[in-house]
Protein backbone atom coordinates (compact mmCIF):
# COMPACT_ATOMS: atom_id res chain seq x y z
CA UNK A 1 0.00 0.00 0.00
CA UNK A 2 2.93 2.30 0.48
CA UNK A 3 3.23 2.83 -3.25
CA UNK A 4 -0.22 4.37 -3.23
CA UNK A 5 0.83 6.91 -0.71
CA UNK A 6 2.98 8.56 -3.31
CA UNK A 7 0.00 9.37 -5.48
CA UNK A 8 -2.47 12.06 -4.66
CA UNK A 9 -5.58 11.67 -2.58
CA UNK A 10 -7.96 11.20 -5.49
CA UNK A 11 -5.93 8.46 -7.08
CA UNK A 12 -5.74 6.56 -3.82
CA UNK A 13 -9.42 6.57 -3.18
CA UNK A 14 -10.26 5.46 -6.72
CA UNK A 15 -7.72 2.67 -6.98
CA UNK A 16 -8.30 1.34 -3.46
CA UNK A 17 -12.02 1.44 -2.79
CA UNK A 18 -11.85 -1.15 0.02
CA UNK A 19 -9.80 1.21 2.11
CA UNK A 20 -11.60 2.67 5.10
CA UNK A 21 -13.20 5.91 4.15
CA UNK A 22 -11.24 8.13 6.41
CA UNK A 23 -9.90 10.22 3.57
CA UNK A 24 -11.60 13.53 3.06
CA UNK A 25 -14.82 12.89 1.19
CA UNK A 26 -14.80 16.15 -0.70
CA UNK A 27 -12.32 15.25 -3.46
CA UNK A 28 -13.93 11.85 -3.91
CA UNK A 29 -17.29 13.38 -4.53
CA UNK A 30 -15.88 16.14 -6.70
CA UNK A 31 -13.65 14.01 -8.87
CA UNK A 32 -16.18 12.12 -10.99
CA UNK A 33 -18.67 14.97 -11.20
CA UNK A 34 -17.05 18.35 -11.63
CA UNK A 35 -19.62 20.98 -10.82
CA UNK A 36 -20.48 22.86 -13.97
CA UNK A 37 -22.09 26.23 -13.82
CA UNK A 38 -25.52 25.88 -15.31
CA UNK A 39 -25.82 28.11 -18.34
CA UNK A 40 -28.13 31.05 -17.91
CA UNK A 41 -31.58 30.14 -19.22
CA UNK A 42 -32.45 31.80 -22.48
CA UNK A 43 -34.75 34.77 -21.91
CA UNK A 44 -38.27 33.90 -22.84
CA UNK A 45 -39.66 35.01 -26.16
CA UNK A 46 -43.27 34.96 -25.08
CA UNK A 47 -45.56 37.53 -26.64
CA UNK A 48 -46.17 38.99 -23.20
CA UNK A 49 -42.77 40.61 -23.52
CA UNK A 50 -43.89 42.43 -26.66
CA UNK A 51 -45.53 45.10 -24.52
CA UNK A 52 -43.84 47.33 -22.00
CA UNK A 53 -41.15 49.91 -22.45
CA UNK A 54 -38.72 49.86 -25.33
CA UNK A 55 -35.09 49.61 -24.37
CA UNK A 56 -32.30 50.84 -26.59
CA UNK A 57 -29.25 49.19 -25.05
CA UNK A 58 -25.82 50.75 -25.12
CA UNK A 59 -24.79 48.41 -27.93
CA UNK A 60 -27.45 49.80 -30.25
CA UNK A 61 -27.15 52.78 -32.54
CA UNK A 62 -30.17 54.06 -34.41
CA UNK A 63 -30.00 56.52 -37.28
CA UNK A 64 -33.52 57.67 -37.88
CA UNK A 65 -36.77 58.52 -36.24
CA UNK A 66 -38.39 56.75 -33.28
CA UNK A 67 -42.05 57.02 -32.44
CA UNK A 68 -43.72 55.22 -29.59
CA UNK A 69 -47.01 55.37 -27.76
CA UNK A 70 -45.27 53.92 -24.72
CA UNK A 71 -42.15 54.53 -22.69
CA UNK A 72 -38.66 54.49 -24.12
CA UNK A 73 -35.39 54.01 -22.31
CA UNK A 74 -32.24 54.91 -24.20
CA UNK A 75 -28.77 53.79 -23.20
CA UNK A 76 -27.32 53.74 -26.70
CA UNK A 77 -26.85 56.27 -29.43
CA UNK A 78 -29.56 57.87 -31.53
CA UNK A 79 -29.31 60.27 -34.41
CA UNK A 80 -32.82 61.45 -35.05
CA UNK A 81 -35.98 62.57 -33.38
CA UNK A 82 -37.69 60.65 -30.60
CA UNK A 83 -41.39 60.76 -29.77
CA UNK A 84 -42.48 58.91 -26.69
CA UNK A 85 -44.50 59.13 -23.48
CA UNK A 86 -41.87 58.83 -20.78
CA UNK A 87 -38.46 59.05 -22.37
CA UNK A 88 -35.40 58.26 -20.26
CA UNK A 89 -31.97 59.01 -21.65
CA UNK A 90 -29.59 57.10 -19.43
CA UNK A 91 -26.09 57.94 -18.33
CA UNK A 92 -23.71 57.43 -21.24
CA UNK A 93 -26.45 57.63 -23.84
CA UNK A 94 -26.19 60.08 -26.70
CA UNK A 95 -29.00 61.65 -28.67
CA UNK A 96 -28.60 63.98 -31.62
CA UNK A 97 -32.03 65.30 -32.35
CA UNK A 98 -35.21 66.43 -30.69
CA UNK A 99 -36.86 64.52 -27.88
CA UNK A 100 -40.61 64.87 -27.41
CA UNK A 101 -42.65 63.33 -24.64
CA UNK A 102 -44.82 63.77 -21.58
CA UNK A 103 -41.84 63.24 -19.33
CA UNK A 104 -38.21 63.42 -20.38
CA UNK A 105 -35.51 62.42 -17.94
CA UNK A 106 -31.95 63.08 -19.00
CA UNK A 107 -28.83 61.57 -17.45
CA UNK A 108 -26.85 61.38 -20.67
CA UNK A 109 -26.23 63.72 -23.56
CA UNK A 110 -28.69 65.41 -25.89
CA UNK A 111 -27.68 67.66 -28.74
CA UNK A 112 -30.91 69.11 -29.96
CA UNK A 113 -34.13 69.98 -28.23
CA UNK A 114 -36.32 68.69 -25.44
CA UNK A 115 -40.01 69.40 -25.59
CA UNK A 116 -41.99 67.85 -22.77
CA UNK A 117 -44.48 68.56 -20.02
CA UNK A 118 -42.08 67.47 -17.34
CA UNK A 119 -38.32 67.63 -17.75
CA UNK A 120 -35.77 66.25 -15.32
CA UNK A 121 -32.09 66.97 -15.82
CA UNK A 122 -30.04 64.82 -13.46
CA UNK A 123 -26.55 65.61 -12.24
CA UNK A 124 -24.89 63.80 -15.14
CA UNK A 125 -27.05 65.43 -17.80
CA UNK A 126 -25.41 67.24 -20.69
CA UNK A 127 -27.92 69.26 -22.65
CA UNK A 128 -26.94 71.29 -25.70
CA UNK A 129 -30.04 72.99 -26.99
CA UNK A 130 -33.33 74.41 -25.89
CA UNK A 131 -35.64 72.93 -23.30
CA UNK A 132 -39.33 73.64 -23.68
CA UNK A 133 -41.19 72.51 -20.61
CA UNK A 134 -44.09 73.10 -18.25
CA UNK A 135 -42.36 71.67 -15.22
CA UNK A 136 -38.63 71.34 -14.90
CA UNK A 137 -36.21 69.98 -12.34
CA UNK A 138 -32.49 70.54 -12.68
CA UNK A 139 -30.10 68.80 -10.35
CA UNK A 140 -26.78 70.25 -9.33
CA UNK A 141 -24.10 69.26 -11.81
CA UNK A 142 -26.27 69.26 -14.88
CA UNK A 143 -24.85 71.04 -17.91
CA UNK A 144 -27.14 73.16 -20.05
CA UNK A 145 -26.21 75.16 -23.08
CA UNK A 146 -29.45 76.56 -24.37
CA UNK A 147 -32.65 78.26 -23.44
CA UNK A 148 -35.10 76.90 -20.94
CA UNK A 149 -38.52 78.26 -21.62
CA UNK A 150 -42.00 77.27 -20.59
CA UNK A 151 -44.11 75.89 -23.36
CA UNK A 152 -47.73 76.71 -23.98
CA UNK A 153 -50.27 74.91 -21.88
CA UNK A 154 -52.02 73.39 -24.81
CA UNK A 155 -50.68 69.93 -25.18
CA UNK A 156 -49.66 69.36 -28.75
CA UNK A 157 -46.73 67.23 -27.77
CA UNK A 158 -48.64 64.01 -27.49
CA UNK A 159 -46.88 61.16 -29.20
CA UNK A 160 -48.18 60.31 -32.61
CA UNK A 161 -50.68 57.50 -32.73
CA UNK A 162 -49.39 54.20 -33.92
CA UNK A 163 -50.58 53.38 -37.43
CA UNK A 164 -52.25 50.03 -37.50
CA UNK B 1 -24.73 40.66 -24.10
CA UNK B 2 -26.71 43.89 -24.11
CA UNK B 3 -30.29 43.36 -25.05
CA UNK B 4 -32.34 45.94 -26.89
CA UNK B 5 -36.08 45.69 -26.95
CA UNK B 6 -38.42 47.55 -29.28
CA UNK B 7 -41.95 47.10 -28.03
CA UNK B 8 -45.06 46.79 -30.17
CA UNK B 9 -45.87 50.46 -29.55
CA UNK B 10 -42.78 51.68 -31.36
CA UNK B 11 -42.17 52.69 -34.95
CA UNK B 12 -38.65 53.24 -36.20
CA UNK B 13 -37.76 54.80 -39.53
CA UNK B 14 -34.04 54.41 -39.93
CA UNK B 15 -31.07 52.15 -39.57
CA UNK B 16 -30.29 50.09 -36.49
CA UNK B 17 -26.84 48.88 -35.62
CA UNK B 18 -26.09 46.74 -32.59
CA UNK B 19 -23.26 44.55 -31.32
CA UNK B 20 -25.69 42.71 -29.12
CA UNK B 21 -29.12 41.24 -29.29
CA UNK B 22 -32.05 43.12 -30.74
CA UNK B 23 -35.70 42.18 -30.37
CA UNK B 24 -38.27 43.88 -32.50
CA UNK B 25 -41.98 43.70 -31.70
CA UNK B 26 -42.99 46.95 -33.38
CA UNK B 27 -42.60 48.40 -36.84
CA UNK B 28 -39.16 49.02 -38.27
CA UNK B 29 -38.28 50.36 -41.68
CA UNK B 30 -34.57 50.38 -42.36
CA UNK B 31 -31.44 48.31 -42.36
CA UNK B 32 -30.68 46.23 -39.28
CA UNK B 33 -27.24 44.99 -38.22
CA UNK B 34 -27.02 42.95 -35.06
CA UNK B 35 -25.36 39.96 -33.55
CA UNK B 36 -28.70 38.32 -32.93
CA UNK B 37 -32.05 39.55 -34.19
CA UNK B 38 -35.50 38.46 -33.09
CA UNK B 39 -38.51 39.69 -35.04
CA UNK B 40 -41.33 38.83 -32.68
CA UNK B 41 -44.91 37.89 -33.41
CA UNK B 42 -46.87 40.92 -34.54
CA UNK B 43 -43.77 42.80 -35.62
CA UNK B 44 -43.12 44.11 -39.10
CA UNK B 45 -39.65 44.72 -40.46
CA UNK B 46 -39.02 46.23 -43.87
CA UNK B 47 -35.38 46.32 -44.84
CA UNK B 48 -32.21 44.29 -45.06
CA UNK B 49 -30.82 42.35 -42.15
CA UNK B 50 -27.22 41.43 -41.46
CA UNK B 51 -26.76 39.29 -38.39
CA UNK B 52 -25.25 36.10 -37.07
CA UNK B 53 -28.53 34.63 -35.85
CA UNK B 54 -31.95 35.62 -37.05
CA UNK B 55 -35.18 34.37 -35.52
CA UNK B 56 -38.41 35.43 -37.17
CA UNK B 57 -41.91 35.01 -35.77
CA UNK B 58 -43.47 38.04 -37.42
CA UNK B 59 -43.55 39.67 -40.82
CA UNK B 60 -40.52 40.73 -42.73
CA UNK B 61 -39.78 42.11 -46.16
CA UNK B 62 -36.24 42.37 -47.43
CA UNK B 63 -33.03 40.45 -47.59
CA UNK B 64 -31.55 38.44 -44.76
CA UNK B 65 -27.83 37.76 -44.51
CA UNK B 66 -27.30 35.46 -41.58
CA UNK B 67 -25.37 32.35 -40.64
CA UNK B 68 -28.29 30.82 -38.79
CA UNK B 69 -31.87 31.57 -39.69
CA UNK B 70 -34.95 30.31 -37.88
CA UNK B 71 -38.39 30.97 -39.32
CA UNK B 72 -41.09 30.21 -36.80
CA UNK B 73 -44.60 29.07 -37.60
CA UNK B 74 -45.98 32.60 -37.59
CA UNK B 75 -43.29 33.99 -39.86
CA UNK B 76 -44.09 35.70 -43.12
CA UNK B 77 -41.06 36.50 -45.20
CA UNK B 78 -40.72 38.18 -48.57
CA UNK B 79 -37.33 38.61 -50.16
CA UNK B 80 -34.12 36.64 -50.09
CA UNK B 81 -32.56 34.63 -47.31
CA UNK B 82 -28.80 34.18 -47.57
CA UNK B 83 -27.98 31.58 -44.98
CA UNK B 84 -25.66 28.83 -43.86
CA UNK B 85 -28.17 26.94 -41.78
CA UNK B 86 -31.90 27.45 -41.88
CA UNK B 87 -34.84 26.08 -39.96
CA UNK B 88 -38.38 26.58 -41.18
CA UNK B 89 -41.28 25.65 -38.96
CA UNK B 90 -44.53 24.26 -40.29
CA UNK B 91 -46.90 27.09 -41.02
CA UNK B 92 -44.34 29.68 -41.97
CA UNK B 93 -45.21 31.60 -45.11
CA UNK B 94 -42.08 32.07 -47.14
CA UNK B 95 -42.01 33.82 -50.48
CA UNK B 96 -38.29 34.05 -50.92
CA UNK B 97 -35.22 32.63 -52.53
CA UNK B 98 -32.99 30.92 -50.01
CA UNK B 99 -29.44 30.80 -51.32
CA UNK B 100 -27.01 28.79 -49.23
CA UNK B 101 -23.60 30.33 -48.58
CA UNK B 102 -20.47 28.97 -46.88
CA UNK B 103 -19.53 30.47 -43.51
CA UNK B 104 -16.69 32.38 -45.17
CA UNK B 105 -19.21 34.37 -47.16
CA UNK B 106 -20.63 35.84 -43.98
CA UNK B 107 -17.19 36.61 -42.59
CA UNK B 108 -16.42 38.82 -45.54
CA UNK B 109 -19.61 40.83 -45.21
CA UNK B 110 -18.37 44.27 -44.29
CA UNK B 111 -21.08 45.22 -41.89
CA UNK B 112 -21.34 41.87 -40.19
CA UNK B 113 -20.77 42.33 -36.46
CA UNK B 114 -17.65 40.18 -36.34
CA UNK B 115 -16.13 41.92 -39.35
CA UNK B 116 -16.54 45.34 -37.85
CA UNK B 117 -14.15 44.72 -34.98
Amino acid sequence: MSMFNRTDNKETSVSAPDKPRDVTPAPVAAAPKPIQPTPAPAPDLSPARSAGPSVISKALKITGQLESTEDIRIDGEIEGDIHGVAVTVGNGAKVKGSVYGQTVELAGTIEGKIEAKKVILTSTAHMSGDVIHQDIRIESGAYIDGHCRPGSNKVDIKPVAKPN
Amino acid sequence: MPLSHLSKAITVNGDLESDGELRIYGNVRGQVCADRLVVGAGAFLEGDVIARDVHIEGRMEGRIFALNVTLDSGAEVNGRIFHNTITVAKGARIDARMPWRPPSYFETLETLPEARQ
